[in-house]
């Protein structure tokens, strides 16, 4: 977390001139590093570090750096919140977090408050993870970005394209973690009933990567009858399902959001063939242009990266495209740079992605995939990978703005 | 019914897995007076050594060797560090073993990754044991459940009826005694540390096949053996039998019942707090995690030195 070298002598020699100049873009990312489900969480900057990284390496934005600095959370809301005002002194003017929507609710509460304290020097908050509904519903304000989609959203695409394929049956099992992204899953599969033509048997939620045994959870979607079973659990957590759904012989179409991160379909074995998943990237689609940045990252570190990532990059990419828009001279205008943002709309490999102004919610394009041995990138030691069934573009995938969301524009 | 019958089976061979890792902590614990918060890093350390052996050459090796690499880490943590440590007292020991756990858990990382590794059981052993109601029981949960068996019967045996067993039993209640008697109380106290090390170790190479083998599992294991032998009772061995069959069907059932305070409420009679939110309509399968924490901090307060714990001066 030191200063680099360079910046600081040139901070010096321009000091009387404009001492903003010479500090650069500072951006701090708030992240789990070190505390449970931080595999999964620490994704997300290493993402955003190789961002950051290119884009110095390029020469900056219009000649200013980017200054990256990094902050532990631990998985804690408490250690965010303390992380957050480290953060504020060291002078961060843009915020990213994107590992857990828990944090993401408390960080976004302390933006806001800040920013009314500090009308004058206000933050802005990016999330490429934090999925919650919330983030965008009552919690909504002028400085939230989300470059990530909602359960609603997932939802949504899902039911459509696994209804679609014949793959979604009539009594659906809703098993999701213990917290506000888990509770907005259930919420979105109970509300898309009517809509996939299925009946909601049982929902349970439980708590967050700390059960070693999903024997009892898998027992009771048995005693429920299911023949679908719709999660948004990850990490260890849908390991542990999925190992012991193939155990029991369960026979259940399976739809996970994120069994495209590292260590799930390669834990999950052979049996996870025919699991869907909801994405935002798949090496697939996009061609030579996602090839391209596939194997760029793969080059400099040293693994192909997940979906997480690639959003994160897609994430940055907006913001960048943003800081383009605005002075990044001096100290920056958060204000001017969140209403760039807001107006916001780029091409990735993907498709395009764009903001809604109502709730900045990111418009993104979703991809639904299957596990299949027809799929052209496999998993390690495993003839299967994820085959691509469908993409949703941003305009159709996008929820309708929640009534909740009362935004004061500046 | 048949939930009733999955849950119990699946209950018990989970009890017996976190009696496994839990029966060396609470031996250590009840002996030396040290809360070994590193303790899960061995069942970790176990976990990887079985993995990478399984990798190497083949899973039963493994399951020897992760035994005998947590044993010896175990030794040698005790010899070179907790010794030294001792002198200065508890507070000591437990900042040096909390300390570990981070040490471990980073050098898993930079050894093996920061993500679940592949670790599977052979396919002589991952067959369906039998079927009840149309669910199939996997072997496996019955081959975890006899090595914890056959651990216990080992380690009861062990203590009952050998002569090493009555020092170690003698030196848990009065080691000065012992000492004075002519025996190495150190070297006992070394011996047995490096037992539950090798125990956990086993425990990590058993399990690590059937839930995932990560560097996270330390910690997610760490606070429920911890649960276990105070609940049980410091030092007792069939307490943390009893503690961790007890924990492992409670969760088990927990998470089938979707019971609400408002629901018991209504059983009296009392109709108000139906329908509205809150804490009276907080499923009791969202709290499965908490229970056990629940159930020991009502072990505290009615029974302190736990359910077979005899020794109150801890």
């Amino acid at each position: 977390m030191a200063y680099p070298v360079k910046a600081t002598i040139f901070a010096t020699a321009v000091a009387f001139a404009s001492p903003a100049a010479a500090e650069g873009i500072k951006i701090a990312n708030i992240e789990n590093f070190t505390g449970p489900g931080s595999t999964t969480n620490r994704e997300y900057a290493l993402a955003a570090k190789y961002w950051a990284d290119t884009v110095n390496a390029a020469g900056g934005i219009k000649g200013n750096n980017i200054e990256y600095f990094e902050y532990d959370s631990q998985g804690s809301t408490a250690t965010a919140a303390e992380k957050f005002r480290s953060a504020i002194a060291d002078g961060a003017q843009i915020i990213v977090q994107s590992g857990s929507s828990g944090i993401a609710g408390q960080l976004t509460e302390d933006v806001r408050k800040h920013n009314l304290r500090n009308p004058e020097h206000p933050v802005v908050y990016l999330t490429a993870g934090a999925e919650a509904l919330e983030l965008t519903g009552e919690k909504c304000h002028f400085y939230f970005f989300r470059f990530a989609p909602n359960a609603a959203m997932r939802v949504k695409a899902l039911i459509t394209v696994m209804q679609k394929q014949g793959a979604l049956g009539k009594k659906v099992f809703a098993i999701n973690p213990n917290y506000s992204w888990g509770t907005d899953m259930q919420t979105s599969t109970e509300a898309s009933a009517a809509a996939g033509g299925y009946a909601v048997v049982d929902t349970v939620l439980h708590e967050t990567n700390k059960s070693q045994d999903f024997g009892p959870y898998v027992a009771r979607m048995k005693s429920a009858g299911a023949d679908t079973v719709i999660t948004g659990s990850w990490g260890n957590d849908l390991i542990l399902m999925m190992k012991e759904i193939d155990r029991t012989g369960l026979d259940v179409s399976f739809a996970a959001m994120f069994l495209d991160l590292p260590g799930m379909i390669e834990n999950a074995g052979p049996s996870s063939a025919g699991y869907f998943a909801v994405e935002t990237a798949n090496r697939e689609v996009g061609g030579e242009a996602t090839e391209k940045l596939y194997a760029d990252y793969a080059a400099k570190l040293g693994h192909t990266p997940s979906s997480s990532e690639v959003r994160t990059i897609f994430g940055m990419w907006a913001l960048q495209a943003a800081l383009e828009q605005v002075d990044v001279s001096g100290t920056l205008n958060v204000t001017d740079l969140a209403k760039a943002l807001e107006a916001v709309s780029i091409d990735t490999p993907m498709g395009k992605i764009a903001v809604r102004a109502e709730d900045h919610q990111g418009a993104l394009p979703l991809i639904v995939s299957q596990v299949s041995a027809d799929a052209k990138f496999k998993r390690e030691s495993l003839d299967i990978g994820l085959k691509p069934v469908s993409l949703v573009e941003g305009a159709a995938s996008i929820n309708p703005v929640q009534p909740s969301c009362k935004m004061q524009r500046p | 019914m048949d939930f009733i019958a999955v849950s119990l089976f699946n209950g018990v061979s989970y009890g017996l897995l976190i009696f496994m890792v839990s029966a060396g902590l609470t031996l250590v614990f009840g002996m030396m007076g040290v809360l070994n918060i590193a303790h899960a890093a061995f069942y970790m350390i176990g976990a990887y050594v079985g993995y990478w052996m399984t990798t190497h050459g083949n899973f039963w090796a493994g399951l020897v060797l992760a035994t005998m690499v947590a044993a010896a880490i175990g030794a040698v943590v005790e010899r070179v560090m907790l010794r030294r440590a001792h002198r200065h007292g508890h507070a000591h020991e437990l900042l040096l073993t909390f300390g570990l756990l981070f040490i471990f858990e980073e050098l898993v990382k930079i050894f093996f990754g920061f993500y679940p590794v592949s670790y599977s059981a052979p396919d002589s052993l991952t067959f369906t044991a039998f079927s009840i109601f149309g669910t199939n029981y996997p072997f496996y949960r019955l081959f975890i459940a006899l090595v914890a068996v056959l651990m216990f019967a080992v380690v009861f045996l062990l203590l009952r009826f050998t002569r090493a067993g009555l020092i170690v039993r003698a030196s848990v209640y009065r080691p000065q005694m012992v000492e004075a008697l002519g025996h190495n109380v150190p070297m006992v106290f070394l011996g047995v540390f490096s037992l539950g090390a090798g125990m956990a170790g086993l425990a990590g190479a058993v399990a690590g096949a059937f839930y995932p083998t990560s560097p996270t599992m330390a910690q997610e294991l760490g606070m429920i053996i911890f649960v276990v032998v105070v609940v049980g009772g410091l030092g007792s061995i069939h307490g943390a039998l009893v503690a961790s069959l007890l924990i492992g069907v409670m969760s088990s059932f927990a998470i089938g019942l979707d019971w609400t305070l408002a629901d018991a409420l209504r059983s009296f009679g009392m109709t108000q707090g139906a329908g509205q939110s809150g804490i009276l309509t907080v499923r009791l399968s969202s709290l499965a995690g908490a229970l056990p924490f629940l159930f020991m901090l009502i072990t505290l307060l009615v029974r302190p030195a736990g359910l077979f714990g005899d020794k109150t001066q801890a």
